[in-house]
């Protein structure tokens, strides 16, 4: 589906965004706009910075210098529980504590939305059925996390960042160690997600037909710096890919999307 | 829940109550049911054994052993790590170096100064290896590490000093410091209720915090929690429990390990569920220890901090035998 996204207002933007380790620069002078109710892929070499720039724009990660704005407004401004109320996140392995079912999980969402004392109410109720629902969890809900598959947890984490009811997800390799089944399941979810229910959804990928079938915004990154950003069409090129990755390849049609598809040569 | 709740209080009624009739001196179950409903028939001095020496005593390990167990249920959480209890946080080795300070620097220290330098102890050895570990935030792993090194150290601090002790002295630290509830008095037993009260409160109240913060530091930090914040109240909690626990009785080892490893198994990861119940856990075993080690070799007595290790290490296989086939 084409989208022109000069015309889509930014939900996020980074503005020469520069994060370090210590002394050493991972990313420096990082320009990034993620388009509002968009479906955003980033993608690059293994230590391109692609899950650093994900965890910094989550507020995980300190910046050493520029400018987040998320609407706008400096994510600085805003406090860890009012970022948590309108940006979910769910990082690489994320690790549940021992003996929790899904719905343990996916209450722990809520956190942001209730006060240090404050009851269980029937909106955070709502919430989490509506999670638990969107990610097909529903009938799993009882069920122990440590019992479930890889791909059924991988939901269950979904639900759980659902349960926040912010408005951007920022998933990082979601679909990693999922098998293919479960990996369109997921992206469905995602197109679900965005076209449905209007949430900006940036997600780290590693493949990158995956990224030119189902994101509508691509955003290429190598060394800490962005090369490319736009639809995947004016993106994915097989120069990109030998510039970027060192693999030559050809850029075909996908026969069944019609988006590009990169075969390596 | 409910049902379980009830269980342990009346596994709690009757360990008080045969905590009460045991002893030296034996009391039969009419004598002591004359006494405590003061019939005018029960003997003066059966009175005074129950009133002044036994109930206190027991009252003191009930208290202990919740303490220690929440005190141990905090640190599981904060710590994320299933051998983490309050010992981590350099409380027992800081409170055992100062005591042995007092005991050998200072010539006949009055009794009550023991507890008050096992407490400043164990919160001087909390602070600095919470301090210690600070770099612009602080990470479960690296309290682990520091605790444990700042514990050997001051263990060996300890061993140095008991060389130089007088022996008598040495001796009156080590009494002390194996754990014990012998020297119970009700105003002890006041002092301590009214001490743990509050802390103890806060930590159930903060089960929430707890619930989130074992998820580790960055999916916490995602849902909005302060993680750094609530990782320094609730060591200070922590602190301010087993400290006072401490000096009370000296070092019950592995209670605050065990109970709650026992709750979490009964009810589930909720800290909401384990806290009530790994406190009636802690305080039935700290009870049940003394009570063995008052009438397994009477006359003489066990203290309950070797009786406590002794159920420790099996429990100990237990746990690693229950977790052979588990993930990780």
């Amino acid at each position: 589906m084409p989208v022109n996204d000069k015309n889509t207002p930014a939900k996020l933007t980074g503005q020469c965004v520069s994060i370090a380790y210590g002394q050493h620069r991972i990313v420096e002078d990082l320009d990034l706009i993620v388009p509002e109710r968009r479906f955003t892929a980033l993608i690059g070499p293994n230590g391109s910075g692609k899950s650093t720039v994900l965890r910094t724009f989550a507020g995980l990660m300190a910046k050493a210098d520029g400018t987040i704005l998320l609407d706008g407004h400096s994510i600085d401004t805003l406090s860890t529980k009012e970022m948590a109320k309108r940006v979910g996140v769910l990082l690489q392995g994320p690790v549940a504590p021992e003996g929790l079912t899904v719905r343990d999980l996916v209450q722990q969402g809520r956190y942001p939305h209730r006060s240090l004392f404050g009851r269980w109410s029937e909106q955070d109720q709502d919430a989490c059925e509506e999670a638990l629902m969107l990610t097909g969890m529903t009938t799993l809900a009882d069920t122990a996390l440590d019992s479930l598959s890889g791909g059924q947890r991988q939901r269950a984490w979904i639900a759980m960042t659902l349960a926040q009811q912010g408005e951007v997800l920022l998933l990082d390799e979601p679909t990693t160690y999922l098998d293919l089944a479960h990996q369109i399941e997921l992206m469905n979810l995602i197109t679900v997600l965005v076209h449905k229910h209007g949430k900006t959804v940036v997600a780290v990928l590693h493949d990158i037909n995956q990224a030119a079938r189902y994101a509508e915004h691509v955003v290429i990154l190598k060394g800490g710096k962005i090369t490319a950003a736009g639809p995947p069409d004016e993106v994915i090129s097989a120069e990109a890919i030998a510039d970027v990755f060192g693999v030559k390849s050809v850029i075909i049609r996908d026969p069944v999307a019609g988006t590009p598809l990169c075969v390596p040569l | 829940m409910t049902r379980l709740l009830t269980v342990l209080i009346f596994l709690l009624i009757g360990l008080i109550l045969a905590s009460l009739a045991f002893g030296d001196i034996p009391l039969s179950w009419r004598e002591l049911f004359e006494t405590i409903t003061g019939s005018p028939e029960a003997n003066l001095q059966n009175v005074m054994i129950v009133f002044d020496l036994r109930l206190p005593r027991v009252l003191l390990a009930l208290l202990v052993g919740a303490a220690l167990a929440t005190a141990g249920t905090i640190a599981l959480a904060v710590m994320r790590n299933p051998l983490a209890e309050p010992g981590v946080l350099g409380i027992n080795s800081g409170a055992a170096a100062a005591v042995m300070v007092v005991i050998v620097l200072l010539q006949d220290p009055p009794a009550a100064l023991l507890p008050a330098a096992g407490f400043l102890g164990a919160v001087a050895m909390t602070a600095a290896v919470y301090l210690l570990s600070w770099r612009g935030g602080t990470s479960s792993l690296r309290i682990i590490l520091i605790g444990i090194g700042l514990s050997s150290l001051a263990g060996a601090a300890t061993t140095l000093l008991s060389t130089f002790g007088e022996i008598g002295d040495v001796q009156r630290a080590m009494i002390w410091l194996a754990g014990s509830v012998y020297d119970a008095n009700i105003l002890k037993v006041r002092l301590l209720f009214f001490w743990l009260i509050i802390p103890m409160a806060l930590a159930w109240m903060s089960s929430r915090e707890l619930d989130l913060i074992r998820f580790g530091d960055n999916s916490a930090r995602s849902l909005g929690q302060r993680v750094d914040l609530v990782r320094g109240v609730m060591i200070l909690l922590c602190t301010l429990i087993s400290g006072a626990a401490v000096a009370a009785a000296g070092l019950v080892g592995f209670v605050g390990l065990v109970a709650p490893h026992i709750a979490s198994r009964l009810v589930g990861p909720s800290h909401a569920r384990i806290f009530p119940v790994a406190a009636l856990t802690g305080a039935s075993l700290v009870a049940s220890a003394d009570l063995v080690g008052r009438v397994i070799i009477a006359p003489a007595q066990l203290p309950a901090g070797i009786v406590t290790g002794l159920i420790g290490a099996p429990f100990f296989a237990y746990l690693l035998w229950g977790r052979r086939h588990a993930r990780e």
